[in-house]
């Protein structure tokens, strides 16, 4: 059991070194990758493996660092500060699962693996409709950067398997995302598939809950670049921070964000706890996550006037990565709906 | 160019038969393909249209029928607004009907009137509007574009930012600072400037929508004939705030809104949730806000017509409907889940792209007079607050 002290000490670090890949400030890394092929840049994906990243929650036995879901809630905010485009939640998930050589090269950065599960949207958990074993078939959709993926982890009816991208039989179709990467819509027509034992649903909790937590860290970024604009542009002869309507706005989403931050780290600590209601902490985090960044982020743009219509200054950046974010892995409807599911059966 | 028994026949109608002359019409002349268009329309685009409203005699429903305009009753020009949402009519560049064309009305010269009016029904001239500066936005008033007299002509020198479609544009209207010495509003005069005046420099600024279609506009020694002064010189201000009044009429005015509550309804069907009580009560909710938007716009309309002057209270209009317009954009995005964060419409249908319409729906309580500065109007102006 590590101590208050440790735990602290080892987030601080966690911190530190996302900042390195994630530099938040400077977006001109982000801006060249937007509306690319596969909208993230392969060399600081093998940056992030080194950082052993994808492999945070495996176990050390099986070749991660198996740290807490704490520390990977707080690596996941910073990276969402700094727009990080790269596919991290997607193969956290596939590292979850996989063991042995598939996993050894997902974790070295040589493969990267993207998981196909859901079948429509607003909908959490696997879809059936596809059929996976030696074959795969059937039609996955919203997978995150499908187009950088090497291989395709796909979840249906039979469990699990592995499919390499460019197998026979796999057709990708890529759809731009405002945030200037993409969902792939994945047909796969009797590909060869290598089954793989386990299941997606542990993994797609803690990716929903990372994914609450890079809301968070959007929110954050974009929050204190309104603020430095409160402070600094002046009309009417004054900063207008200084006015007492947008005072009050501020501090409304100051209050959205510390619930959320209040939430994420909760759950992200129910998780770590064991605890049989996490599901429902990692529901209530994501309902908030999404709906606060939205808030947030929305009134980033109209805090800042006509310069924050523009594609140029960067405040557009975060609504923009958070209207896909606050989506994925269900949106705050979705949650709220799973939340009061839960909590029934936790009255009951 | 419409004729006087055209427009005596149209307005002998009844509302019913009105509404369908104009859906007959719109139907066999709008050109099919500039239907629903996913993002705000060039010149290039949009003029086929222009021209053939113009061609109708249907260019102006609110100009006085002796300028050349419909001189329709709020209520018809409701009705001409509704059927142009319904059948997905893109907007033109309407500076020149919406702006100029009722500021000269109001203080041109007759010379003025003769000069631009008809040119601007016949779309010979496409007007931008050159109010805003770099450091004067909200602070409109404090903006240092200036003009200087010489001989005949005024110097002007510069920069405006923001300008709507300056990139298509031939003309624009200008708020220049002509005395430096008076109080801020009492040295501006209002200019009228042709875009192909040595020394203007257009500068394309992409928005937040990846479109082209707001400006930067430089003026570097930029002669300007003197006789282009539309009123006295250094009483700009006080026409600039009277056309305010129109700009946030048109601005209030539902189509936005009743647009995005057709495309809300659609995106519903397609995502299973149209039958759905929770989601029923919340469209029901922005249907009845939009219904009573419509006739608080029909009120303010009317007192445009009988010529009466607008009061601040205008503004509320403004700020009702571009609320009102984002609050349904939010709501598709609630419901569109992972579609809600796609680049392109979904499946190819225009009519279903909710995070391009909610993106679009972001500049609305920024552009006419932000919704702050609508609300400290309506505090200070209207309710008279300390
Ligand atoms: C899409 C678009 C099209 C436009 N088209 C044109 C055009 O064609 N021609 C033209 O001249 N201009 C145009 N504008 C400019 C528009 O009129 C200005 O953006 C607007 O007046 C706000 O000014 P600003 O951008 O400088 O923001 P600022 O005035 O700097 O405002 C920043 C923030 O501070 C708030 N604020 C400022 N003062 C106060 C106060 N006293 N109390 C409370 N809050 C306050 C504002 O509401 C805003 O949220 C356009 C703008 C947009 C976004």
């Amino acid at each position: 059991m590590t101590s208050d002290a440790d735990l602290d000490e080892s987030l601080r670090l966690i911190r530190d070194s996302a900042r390195g890949i994630a530099t938040p400030g400077d977006t001109r890394r982000i801006r060249a990758l937007r509306f690319s092929t596969t909208g993230f840049d392969r060399d600081t994906w093998c940056q992030i493996c080194a950082m052993g990243w994808p492999g945070l929650r495996v176990p050390e036995a099986a070749g991660g660092s198996e740290l807490s879901m704490r520390a990977y809630v707080a690596l996941a905010e910073v990276l969402g500060e700094g727009l990080v485009a790269e596919p991290l939640i997607p193969a956290a998930i596939a590292a979850h699962v996989l063991r042995g050589p598939g996993l050894a090269s997902l974790l070295g950065g040589e493969t990267i693996v993207i998981p196909a599960w859901q079948e429509s949207a607003n909908t959490l958990g696997v879809g059936l409709a596809t059929s996976v074993g030696t074959r795969a078939n059937g039609q996955k959709c919203f997978v995150p950067l499908a187009a950088g993926g090497d291989m395709f982890l796909v979840a249906g009816q039979g469990g699990l398997a592995l499919v390499a991208a460019d197998a026979p039989g796999v057709r990708i179709e890529r759809q731009p995302t405002q945030d200037g990467g993409h969902f792939g819509t994945v047909t796969f027509s009797d590909a060869p598939a290598e089954p793989v034992a386990g299941a997606l649903e542990p993994a797609l909790e803690e990716a929903t809950l990372a994914t609450a937590a890079m809301l968070l860290g959007v929110m954050e970024r974009a929050f204190t670049l309104t603020l430095d604009y409160l402070r600094t542009r002046e009309q009417f002869g004054r900063k207008i921070g200084s006015f007492q309507a947008l005072q009050h706005r501020a501090a409304d989403l100051s209050m959205q964000i510390a619930l959320t931050r209040a939430s994420v780290e909760a759950a992200a600590a129910s998780i770590d706890a064991g605890s049989p209601q996490s599901r429902a902490a990692v529901s209530r985090a994501k309902a908030r996550a999404s709906q606060a960044a939205m808030m947030v982020t929305r009134e980033a743009i109209q805090l800042h006037g006509g310069i924050g219509y523009t594609d140029e200054y960067d405040i557009g950046l975060y609504l923009r990565r958070a209207m896909v974010l606050a989506n994925s892995f269900g949106g705050a409807a979705t949650h709220r709906a799973r939340f009061a599911m839960l909590a029934v059966e936790e009255d009951a | 160019m419409s004729t006087e028994p055209d427009l005596d026949a149209l307005e002998a109608m009844d509302d019913e038969t009105f509404r369908l002359t104009v859906r007959q019409w719109i139907e066999a002349n709008y050109p099919p393909e500039l239907r629903n268009p996913p993002k705000r329309l060039h010149w290039r685009e949009n003029r086929v249209w222009y021209m053939r409203l113009a061609a109708r005699g249907w260019l102006a429903p609110g100009w006085p029928r002796e300028h050349g305009g419909m001189g329709l009753a709020a209520a018809r020009q409701l009705i001409m607004l509704e059927e142009q949402e319904r059948h997905g009519c893109a907007r033109t560049n309407d500076h020149g009907i919406i702006l100029v064309g009722p500021l000269l009305i109001r203080y041109g010269t007759p010379e003025q009137k003769a000069f631009f009016l008809p040119r601007i029904l016949s779309g010979e001239h496409v007007w931008c509007q050159g109010y805003s500066e770099p450091n004067a936005g909200s602070d409109l008033a404090s903006l240092r574009t200036s003009a200087v007299a010489d001989g005949p002509d005024w110097v002007v020198n510069g920069q405006k930012i923001w300008t709507t479609l300056a990139n298509d544009a031939n003309w624009i209207f200008l708020l220049v600072r002509t005395d430096k010495t008076a109080k801020k509003q009492e040295g501006i005069s209002f200019l009228l400037v042709p875009m192909d005046s040595p020394g203007i420099t257009v500068r394309p600024i992409v928005n937040l929508d990846l479109h082209d279609e707001f400006c930067e506009v430089f003026f570097d020694n930029v002669r300007v004939p003197r006789t282009y002064t539309v009123g006295e010189i250094n009483r700009g201000w006080s026409m600039a705030k009277a056309l305010l009044g129109f700009e946030r009429i048109f601005l209030g005015s539902p189509k936005q809104s009743a647009y995005a509550l057709g495309r809300l309804r659609l995106l519903a069907e397609r995502m299973g949730v149209w039958d759905e009580p929770l989601f029923r009560d919340r469209y029901t909710a922005l249907r009845l806000d939009l219904e009573d938007l419509k006739c608080l716009h029909a009120r303010f309309v009317e007192i445009v017509r009988r010529g009466d002057t607008l009061g601040p209270d205008v503004s509320m209009l403004k700020v009702i409907q571009t609320e009102l317009f984002q609050k349904i954009t939010d709501a598709m995005l609630d419901i569109a889940g992972e579609h809600a964060g796609l680049l392109e419409p979904m499946e190819g249908n225009r009519e279903l792209a909710p995070g391009a319409l909610f993106i679009q729906a972001r500049p609305s309580t920024i552009y006419g007079g932000s919704n702050e500065i609508q609300r400290n109007i309506i505090a200070k102006a209207v309710l008279d607050l300390p």
